[in-house]
């Protein structure tokens, strides 16, 4: 039979893909969430988490990026 | 093949995804995501195909000034078409006008032809021998005619009178109009009664309409307030903004008791007369006057008494109809170099850096307001302002809805004449430093990594004929989003679930 | 990034193209010597009324678009259209647009008061194309001068003439179409009469679009047709091939057109017969001792 799961489809970058799978794996936000790994652009994560993710990616963004100009030179 | 419009997860700040971040999305996506939030500028094609119905079109192509708008408003090929048939009694076969495009080009003829057909400028007709072929509307031809070669009945406002004892310039009329426009803009922001120059408040129906536009809102706390939707639109340009406005007028003009089509004739006829000269309101309509009354408030046009039987269109008026600022090039013929220049001065205020510095020489508030949306300011004196663009302070401008065309295209547009002068400048396409630009288009791609999509998905099923059957009648019905045949796992849009899983049920009942 | 980069710049391109300016300048032939005048005076009213529903059609393309009209006759070349100073106050009087009866009332009293002083005419004689072709350009570089910064025209110029061969102004119009093409302006020309070769030339050098037209009855189409589009856009239409262009030199003695003929080494003058001293510069040649390989001539031969 057919199996029917609820959730939020991503679509992303490999790179971001990636990113998320570990934080699957190392359960940072708490517990498992993606219910399927679709293709390498595509992933399917249960629906309540989007949210938090949004905020740790917003988060990775930062730390990797880092100011272009001294604002007192 | 994946349609993700509808279903798209909508999260105030987690995706507001700006249109031309990738090429296969259409542009409209954002508004989708992001629901009401945001500012939908509608051009004039949009505005027709969206509002009006082939009969209410018919009814607006008997104002031939509507015509010219909607001819000028086409698509190049769309314009040659048009008017190698205008000359043409009889309908015109598809192959014949299909054959006039260079093949390479089959794309972009293609929605030259879509795009006359859903403006209703032509229709699909039946030839003798059983050919489909075009043929213009009657009316849309008759107007079009009427304006090229003349005929028919002069359109009102031109009628003659004597000569203006004291006739106003083009400058003068150039800064009254700017200065009723600003103080629309300086109400918006709330700048309007400390700034003693433009002292006049605006009427209670030009609030009305800012609060139709959503541009503002009533807020119980400190009554009226700028909304999301008023930054946005305190970031268009002149023109944009004008445009905007005029539309979610004519929205409202129809509970007023004005007639659409007579305000929109009356609307592209000011924008197609010529500036500095002045026109008659005689033996127009109480509705009509009364919508002058209210061009004169917004400085559309310019009016010394309301009684008085003569205006002058204004350069707002003017540029309602031109796709850019086309103030510029109306210009040249018209204007000695020194006026062009000093004109050009009072445009163009800010000068970008490489290193992302942005000074402005202003002390208008609005002005100040505006930069501070999406730079750090550091720095003000009497005259400058000298801020920085950060990726802060851009974040935050993307997470308030603008984006990063927004953010370019008024630094573009208030650039320093001198920018334009750079040796750089001339060569590229924009007068901003490169880097700049393309960091703040990277700063707004990077919160675009994801693309959320809610939905169910569809896994194990037991054979692939299964698979292909319920994915092929999810495509059908366009809720389909990503699929793949070698796992057998398909996924449909959330609104979608319900009616594929009814299919489902009955496909397996009758199968088993 | 990428994509990003491809989307602006075909957006802009689109952006670019809609907020340039097309500036076109007609040269209207109006020498009562055109074989097609003489046939039927009434025929230059046919034509001048097709140009001006021309000229107004490419007007109505964009707002922003420019267009200046100057007549050519055997005696002078006059601008039609614009004149300088303040325009003539034109109220409408018809369904007209108020821009495009302001031009063709404009053109047609101009081209009145032009006509009505002419001098008049014994002898056929050769319209002064080149000049009024020169005089065009003059004026576009004019305007492109005063082009504000970060707007972009694009200029081109439209001859619609029933003029035979001009050969003796060969210098003129070499001059003024290399000037054409170096300045990047597009020469189009709607020839009411046999082809002119040095028209031809002309189109050819620019990039332009020749047009022979036999029928005055469709010449509002066939200029709608042909010469509406700018050139920008003209490889998105089909439009009739280039004709085989006549490539000949005229003779600087006779100005005849020439396949083979002597060829100055100092200013490259042409011409049909050896003379011993170049007219153009002055040059003295040796006496053409051995004729064809060491005397001072080249052949020249047909393209």
């Amino acid at each position: 039979m057919v199996n029917v799961m609820k959730g939020v489809l991503v679509k992303c970058d490999p790179a971001m893909k990636q990113f998320l799978l570990h934080l699957d794996e190392k359960l940072s936000l708490g517990r498992k969430f993606i219910i399927q790994d679709l293709d390498e652009n595509h992933l399917f994560i249960s629906t309540d988490i989007v949210e938090v993710l949004q905020v740790r990616v917003d988060e990775l963004m930062d730390r990797i990026s880092f100011p272009l100009h001294e604002k007192n030179a | 093949m994946a349609d993700t419009k509808s279903g798209r997860y909508a999260n105030s700040n987690a995706t507001s995804g700006p249109s031309g971040s990738s090429s296969s999305t259409p542009p409209n996506i954002s508004q989708l995501v992001q629901g009401p939030a945001n500012l939908e500028c509608k051009d004039f094609q949009e505005y027709l195909r969206t509002r009006q119905t082939p009969e209410t079109l018919e009814k607006l192509y008997n104002y031939p000034p509507i015509c010219l708008a909607v001819y000028r408003d086409l698509p190049e090929i769309a314009r040659q078409f048009i008017i190698r048939i205008l000359f043409v009694d009889q309908p015109v076969p598809q192959a014949v006008v299909s054959s006039w495009g260079a093949q390479r080009c089959a794309k972009e003829q293609q929605e030259a032809t879509s795009c006359l057909t859903s403006l209703n400028v032509w229709r699909v007709t039946a030839i003798p021998g059983g050919l489909a072929a075009w043929e213009l509307s009657p009316t849309f031809k008759k107007s079009v005619r009427q304006i090229l070669l003349g005929g028919g009945k002069p359109w009102p406002m031109t009628n003659t009178l004597e000569k203006d004892s004291k006739p106003r310039d083009i400058a003068f009329l150039d800064s009254y109009a700017m200065s009723r426009w600003r103080c629309v803009l300086h109400y918006m922001v709330g700048t309007g009664n400390r700034n003693g120059t433009d002292a006049e408040a605006i009427s209670p129906d030009a609030v009305r309409i800012l609060l139709h536009a959503n541009l503002m809102k009533r807020d119980e706390r400190d009554g009226i307030t700028i909304t999301r939707q008023g930054f946005q639109f305190l970031l268009l340009d002149t023109r944009a903004q004008v445009w905007h406005f005029m539309m979610q007028y004519l929205d409202t003009c129809e509970e007023r008791g004005i007639s659409l089509p007579e305000c929109l004739s009356m609307l592209f006829q000011l924008s197609f007369s010529t500036l500095g000269r002045d026109y008659s309101s005689e033996g127009m309509s109480h509705q009509m006057l009364a919508f002058l009354q209210h061009l004169r408030e917004f400085g559309l046009v310019f009016q010394r008494k309301r009684k008085e039987g003569r205006f002058y269109p204004t350069r707002l008026a003017l540029n309602v109809t031109s796709k850019e600022s086309a103030d510029a090039t109306t210009a040249i013929v018209t204007m000695s170099a020194s006026e062009e220049e000093e004109r050009m001065q009072d445009r163009g205020y800010i000068v970008v850096e490489t290193n992302y510095r942005v000074y402005a020489y202003t002390d208008s508030p609005l002005q100040v307001a505006v930069l501070g949306l999406f730079t750090e300011l550091l720095y003000r004196f009497p005259n400058l302002v000298v801020g920085v663009l950060t990726r802060d302070s851009v974040r935050q401008a993307l997470r308030g809805g603008i984006t990063a065309e927004q953010i370019i295209s008024y630094l573009e547009q208030y650039a320093h004449p001198n920018m334009k002068l750079v040796e750089s400048a001339i060569n590229s396409k924009s007068c901003l430093p490169p880097t700049v630009v393309d960091q703040i288009k990277l700063w707004e791609m990077e919160r675009n990594r994801f693309t959320y999509t809610e939905g169910v998905v569809y896994n194990q099923f037991l054979s692939t004929t299964d698979f292909v059957t319920l994915r092929d009648y999810a495509q059908s019905i366009q809720v389909l989003v990503w699929q793949n045949e070698k796992t057998r796992t398909m996924v449909v849009q959330k609104n979608g679930h319900d009616d594929v899983k009814r299919y489902w049920k009955k496909y397996s009942k009758s199968a088993g | 990034m990428d994509a990003a980069a491809d989307v602006s710049t075909s957006t802009k391109e689109a952006k670019e193209s809609e907020s340039s300016i097309d500036l076109l300048v007609i040269v209207l032939d109006t020498n009562p010597s055109q074989r097609i005048v003489r046939q039927n005076p009434q025929n230059l009213t046919q034509i001048l009324e097709a140009m001006i529903a021309f000229g107004n059609a490419h007007l109505m393309q964009k707002a922003q678009n420019k267009l200046a009209v100057i007549s050519c006759s055997h005696h002078a070349s006059n601008f039609l259209y614009p004149l300088p100073g303040r325009q003539v106050e034109v109220r409408q009087i018809d369904g007209q647009y108020e821009v495009f009866s302001q031009v063709e009332k404009t053109i047609k009293q101009q081209l009145g008061n032009i006509l009505m002083n002419a001098p008049r005419l014994s002898a056929p004689c050769e319209s002064l194309l080149a000049g009024s072709i020169g005089r065009a350009l003059c004026y576009i570089s004019r305007l492109q001068r005063n082009t504000p910064p970060g707007i972009k025209m694009h200029s081109r110029v439209l001859v619609l003439t029933g003029s035979n061969e001009c050969s003796s102004q060969y210098m003129t119009f070499m001059n003024v179409f290399f000037t054409a093409q170096k300045l990047g302006i597009v020469i189009d020309t709607c020839s009411l009469e046999n082809p002119v070769s040095l028209l031809q030339q002309g189109c050819d050098i620019t990039s332009g679009q020749f047009l022979k037209v036999t029928q005055l009855d469709g010449l509002l189409q066939y200029l709608l047709w042909v010469f509406l589009p700018s050139p920008q856009m003209r490889h998105k239409l089909v439009l009739p091939p280039p004709p085989k262009v006549d490539y000949r030199a005229s003779c600087f003695c006779h100005r005849e057109l020439i396949d083979i003929g002597y060829v100055c080494s100092v200013c490259l003058s042409v011409f049909c017969k050896y003379s011993p001293i170049c007219t153009t510069c002055h040059t003295v040649f040796k006496a053409p001792a051995a004729l064809p390989p060491k005397g001072k001539k080249k052949k020249k031969t047909e393209k």
